[in-house]
């Protein structure tokens, strides 16, 4: 029990790596509040998982919906202690295709929503008297490539440094902030992209450990981060991506 | 829905070595706290030692708790000593699964103050190491089927300068050796990482600290806590586990925060706090 008496919120928690992340957590022993825009989803799996998880909206552009997301966890759990900023969106295109509102709209979710949740979350991670900010970057928020959009990859190397400017703001509280930079996950995010088998087998190929990664790769990692076997750790990037960029 | 599996120890079944698995004075250094934690997870663990007392010491801690474990005095700067530590590993337990490459020295210098002796020592007690007993042991993973995760301790030293410039340079040298082996060795699912500790305190570094040298290495990192080998043991349990199943070729800092920041008025190591 990993995370035996803690509480969580988990942005974007009604499919994919988060939905993974919330039911591990409790199997943890943690309370998870479910964040999501997609609310039939999110609120099936809090009513699956049971009393120890509940679903709230959570637009992660919005200051208000960050508050009540914190609200719930302190009215229904008592405290906050762990925050995953997961909620993300991707988008293709080039520079030259790519409109100055397609780019605010992927920057405002990816990258303002991290900083938004944050800023949400240290209040009552102070009154806890420490907690853990684990944020969702990606492999490309740390290299370039052509087949990704410059907005997605501008935003995850915006959460890749704002999570080590957190570190350092935070740490005297006892909070840790790290970020975590999966390689390409098999998920509804990417469904459309994986459409292409053609495509895929080259891209396998490519990386070290010969497949794609699940959900579950990235969620352990999560959950080393959130838990207090990582307590010396914070500023740090948890790379999760088979190998691919040691290359 | 996603099917979460209950929760069985994190390495059970498994096999672990653990060079330099012994501390070099009181307290629990690097080594000593992933065997005790691998151990606790589940893994039979051959604890190898220069010096085959100091194993013994942390096979007692281990028997303690009820796991199963053996000790085995070993150079691992020798190939055939190394070659020892991998057949006794398949000889008592049957398979080898885990190798964590712990062993290591601090050295000063510049490079105008160092010695060539010196020089070579360190690069071959702090990486020359990790190669030979790898090379002896990666048959023998492979031989054992179900992959593999060696762990790679190398130090933010490697990722900084810091007034140890001969120790920084093999620890560097531990962290591109890192990126290098888990390309060669993924396909047979051996995977490969490393582990960067900032300024843990140690019974490797315990003589040279007093408390002022201490407090100043604790207030140096964001935190501010002191690190231990338990935080350096954690993140080996983590990355030899199958939790981590799809992490190969990083370099993991545990240190405080220390690499994540603008140095800023901290002064990385004056004359008496180098190491």
């Amino acid at each position: 029990m990993r995370l035996a008496g803690k509480v969580a919120i988990i942005s974007g928690g009604s499919r994919g790596m988060g939905a993974f992340e919330a039911e591990l957590f409790v199997n943890e022993g943690a309370k998870v509040v479910v964040g999501d825009v997609r609310e039939d989803e999110g609120r099936v799996l809090a009513e699956k998982i049971g009393r120890d998880a509940v679903f709230v909206r959570l637009d992660v552009t919005s200051e208000e919906d960050w508050a009540a997301a914190v609200k719930e966890a302190v009215d229904r759990y008592g405290k906050l202690d762990i925050l995953v900023n997961n909620a993300g969106v991707s988008a293709r295109g080039s520079i030259e295709e790519t409109t100055g509102a397609d780019w605010d709209r992927v920057m405002d979710i990816n990258a303002k929503g991290v900083f938004l949740g944050t800023k949400a979350a240290i209040p009552e991670m102070r009154k806890a008297g420490g907690g853990s900010i684990i944020n969702i970057s990606s492999q490309l928020g740390l290299v370039g490539m052509n087949e990704s959009s410059p907005q997605y990859q501008a935003s995850k190397g915006a959460v890749r440094i704002f999570t080590k400017s957190a570190a350092v703001q935070c740490a005297s509280e006892g909070i840790r902030v790290n970020s975590v930079h999966p390689g390409p996950i098999v998920t509804p995010m990417t469904e459309a992209r994986r459409s292409d088998a053609a495509v895929q087998q080259v891209m396998v190929s490519r990386i070290p450990l010969g497949r794609y990664g699940e959900s579950e790769d990235v969620a352990y990692g999560v959950l080393y981060l959130a838990s207090d076997e990582s307590s010396f750790v914070t500023g740090s990037e948890l790379v999760i991506d088979g190998g691919w960029t040691a290359q | 829905m996603a099917q979460i599996p209950s929760r069985p120890p994190r390495l059970e079944g498994k096999v672990a070595i653990v060079t330099g698995a012994g501390s070099s004075g009181e307290g629990v250094g690097n080594g000593k706290a992933a065997s005790i934690l691998f151990s606790r997870e589940g893994a039979k663990v051959l604890l190898v030692d220069f010096q085959e007392d100091r194993a013994r010491e942390t096979l007692q801690l281990i028997q303690e708790e009820g796991g199963v474990a053996s000790t085995l005095q070993g150079d691992m700067t020798n190939i055939e000593d190394c070659q020892r530590m991998a057949d006794t590993a398949m000889e008592r337990y049957g398979r080898v699964d885990i190798l964590d490459n712990n062993v290591g020295i601090s050295q000063r210098g510049t490079v105008v103050e160092v010695s060539e002796e010196d020089w070579d020592k360190v690069m071959t007690v702090n990486l020359k190491t990790i190669v030979l007993a790898s090379k002896a042991t990666i048959p023998h993973m492979i031989a054992s089927g179900g992959g593999g995760a060696i762990i790679n301790i190398s130090s933010i030293a490697g990722l900084r300068a810091h007034s140890s410039t001969p120790y920084s340079a093999s620890k560097a040298g531990v962290i591109g050796l890192t990126f290098s082996m888990a390309a060669d060795h993924a396909a047979d699912n051996i995977r490969v990482n490393a582990i960067a500790p900032g300024l843990v305190y140690t019974p490797m570094v315990a003589p040279r600290m007093n408390d002022d040298l201490r407090q100043y290495r604790t207030d140096a990192a964001p935190l501010k806590t002191e690190g231990t080998g338990w935080d350096v043991g954690y993140a080996a349990l983590f990355l030899a586990s199958e939790e981590a199943r799809w992490i190969t070729g990083i370099c993991l800092p545990v240190d405080a925060g220390l690499t994540a920041i603008h140095p800023g008025t901290f002064t990385p190591m004056n004359q008496q706090t180098r190491y």
